[in-house]
């Protein structure tokens, strides 16, 4: 029963003080981003605009952007749903051992290191807050800061496990020791997983964000590169693509990145007569998995609609006085807060979805700090409305 | 925790049959203006509609309190089957929720309504009162996702305003001004009633400078500060009276949450909410002024009777020079 997690939630004091410590960082981070560089609201509007453009085309942009990735030599599929995108991998991957991923919700949409662990492969997550999270066997408490409830005492229980105590709890310790590991799994994995930022419609271009370089080294040193990418992070043009994950890291709070990566097909090199061939120092292989998974459909709903112009900064997860009490655990099985109560209804359960719209408080902070003025709110409200309904499963 | 279908069946009946949520009498929500000695609705004068927020107050926290009763999380299967069993939509649920306790609260709420009303004449309004048809807005309704339940009411609420000739309204409250000012439109063809809070209508150069000196902090109610935009106005009221305001971390269209709207799924979350709004606000003051009952009521629980601190509604405050 949800109201029993809660209670243990709240009885919870550590975990109590570090999620309300990650959201003032949080809130912090924003405030100093946004602050220091006022443009970057302009960039957020301007963005919204893109997107709802976007959505109210999506087949379209999904065409087009399956002809620029082929175009650039990428493998692209559609995968309609998550079976559909788990099938597509394991055609992809028909002997592969050893999978290093960087963190992607969209993979954890689809459980895919819990599927590629039972085909029996070896998976290390890579970014340090997910690695910690597996390590755990988890679920990330934020979209962008997985492990923001893992102490570092927890987080030096878990490296010990690995038959590596990192000797302190001092994170840099930590730190060390978990890049010490994962460099060793990286250098020996020949596919790599990552998610996708943004996606040009118009080049094929994934971009990707990080601070930790670990996305460089999973899409840069493997043999096949792999990118899980939702149809709702398409962009009608690389220009906009490098805003939005502007715009999504400065309302993370991490601003300015410390990488962005843009990645329009494999590596190829044509410094021998002219001729191209792929695979230079980075990979041979780009395959990317565009995932629907509810995301076309929603774009035709009144309602749901506009949470697909959600760029995953997770501001309104650290503004949410519920948020802050109960972090992810309130939301869905894999997103969690005011947007991932949404999500949870366009990409699971909507029925999940309704149940958990109660505990909203429906105060509205979650709208007012959303950079594309998403009415997360009034969404979760719409979520109540269906309850009353007769026999309110499925669509209304 | 209470399950928010039962709980919502309960009160929208008793909202379309009775007026009201709980099927109180009349008088409880009603009486507070003969004792100001409001008369009834006028052509040009403006008409007090309370919504029963602060009359019914004091029943929903007591309803609250009752429930929790019922609901140890450490039996969770026999406290959900006694919650459940109780007797929501009956008169029964009223006379248990009937409490001395409860009346003192009635009283209070009399007390805040009378002192809106004397700030509205001093700040040179007439404002009238239209008995019959002060009856719950249904936000409640609507904030359950009862939306068919919250238009009956609103038509009602609109048309028993109409047949009294009211044209302009001044509410009390955030949540009854949101209802009858930004939701009734949508609910209500040919709406035609003109609504303002009364933290809009009062000029604060009409209202006398004398009051009680000192330091407040404001708690902002959610619904006025990102719904309605009423954020500066009470700040100029309590200017007037002389006191100086002291912002809380996070005011204005920035403000945290009350914890109330959850208190009867989740009491235990919602107090923790509370606590954390009442650590921001009296970090700023020991003197916190609401403008919202529901917010007042959240903030004094989760104060739990600390005698250092004052949780006063503002008319409370300035209503009374």
């Amino acid at each position: 029963m949800f109201i029993l997690q809660v209670y243990k939630l709240l009885d919870d004091k550590r975990f109590q003080e570090s999620i309300t410590r990650a959201s003032n960082n949080a809130r912090h981070g924003v405030s100093k981003a946004l602050k220091e560089n006022p443009w970057l609201e302009e960039l957020a509007a301007r963005i919204k605009e893109v997107g709802d453009q976007v959505i109210s085309n999506l087949e379209h942009y999904i065409d087009k952007t399956i002809t620029s990735l082929q175009r650039a030599g990428a493998g692209a599929h559609l995968a309609r749903d998550s079976r559909e995108a788990l099938r597509i991998f394991d055609d992809l991957t028909p002997d592969v051992d050893l999978v290093v991923m960087s963190k992607s919700m969209a993979a954890e949409e689809i459980g895919l290191r819990e599927h590629l662990e039972k085909r029996g492969v070896e998976v290390w997550e890579t970014d340090l807050g997910q690695f910690l999270v597996q390590l755990e066997n988890g679920k990330p408490m934020h979209t962008i800061a997985p492990a923001i409830h893992i102490t570092r005492a927890k987080a030096r229980r878990l490296l010990s496990r690995l038959g590596r105590d990192p000797g302190s709890e001092e994170p840099e310790k930590l730190a060390h020791a978990a890049r010490e590991f994962l460099r060793g799994k990286i250098l020996s994995a020949k596919t790599g997983v990552t998610g996708g930022n943004a996606i040009a419609a118009d080049t094929g271009s994934l971009v990707l964000v990080e601070n930790e370089g670990n996305i460089r080294l999973v899409s840069g040193v493997v043999e096949h590169h792999i990118a899980i990418v939702p149809v709702d992070k398409i962009l009608p043009d690389l220009r906009t693509a490098l805003d939005m994950v502007l715009v999504q890291s400065a309302y993370a709070g991490i601003f300015p990145p410390t990488y962005i990566n843009v990645i329009t097909g494999p590596s190829s090199t044509a410094d021998i007569e002219h001729k191209r061939v792929l695979g230079a120092q980075g990979p041979r292989r780009l395959d990317v998995i565009l995932l629907d998974n509810g995301r076309l459909r929603a774009s035709k709903h009144p309602v749901l609609k506009a949470q697909l112009r959600c760029v995953r900064c997770g501001r309104c997860q650290f503004e949410c006085p519920v948020w802050e009490k109960l972090a992810n655990h309130w939301g869905g099985p894999v997103y969690g807060g005011p947007m991932g109560l949404n999500w949870t209804s366009i990409v699971h359960d909507p029925d999940l979805a309704s149940e958990l719209s109660f505990y909203c408080l429906l105060c509205g902070r979650c709208s007012q700090v959303c950079p594309v003025s998403i009415p997360l709110d009034d969404i979760i409200r719409w979520h109540r409305t269906r309850v009353w309904k007769e026999g309110h499963s499925g669509e209304n | 925790m209470v399950d928010p279908l039962r709980l919502g069946r309960m009160l929208a009946d008793n909202t379309l049959r009775h007026g009201y949520p709980l099927p109180v009498d009349p008088q409880v929500i009603t009486g507070w203006a003969a004792e100001a000695g409001l008369p009834q609705p006028r052509p040009g004068r403006p008409v007090v509609f309370t919504g029963a927020l602060y009359q019914l107050t004091p029943y929903i926290e007591a309803l609250v309190e009752l429930v929790g009763r019922f609901r140890d999380p450490r039996i969770p299967s026999l406290g959900l089957r006694l919650a459940s069993s109780l007797p929501w939509s009956s008169e029964l649920l009223l006379t248990l929720l009937e409490t001395p306790e409860v009346a003192r609260g009635v009283r209070r709420a009399w007390g805040i309504l009378g002192s809106i009303a004397r700030l509205l004449r001093e700040a040179g309004m007439r404002p009238a009162y239209a008995w019959e048809a002060d009856l719950y807005s249904g936000i409640m309704l609507y904030d359950l996702g009862m939306d068919e339940e919250f238009a009956q009411q609103a038509q009602r609420v609109h048309k028993l305003l109409r047949e009294r000739g009211v044209e302009k309204v001044i509410t009390l409250d955030p949540h009854t001004t949101h209802a009858l000012r930004d939701l009734y439109p949508r609910y209500v063809d040919g709406y035609g009633l003109e609504v303002q809070s009364y933290l809009e209508v009062i000029d604060p150069s009409l209202i006398s400078t004398k009051g009680e000196a000192g330091e407040v902090t404001i708690h902002d109610p959610c619904l006025y500060a990102r719904k309605a935009g009423v954020v500066e106005q009470p700040r100029r009221i309590l200017a007037a009276r002389g006191l100086r305001i002291r912002e809380p971390q996070m005011s204005g269209v920035n403000t945290y949450c009350c914890g109330g709207p959850i208190e009867g799924l989740a009491p235990r979350l919602s107090r923790r909410i509370a606590e954390t709004r009442l650590s921001q606000l009296e970090r700023a003051s020991k003197t916190i002024v609401t403008l919202c009952p529901i917010c007042n009521a959240n903030l004094r629980a989760a104060a739990g009777g600390r005698g250092d601190l004052r949780i006063l509604d503002l008319a409370e405050l300035v209503g009374n020079a």
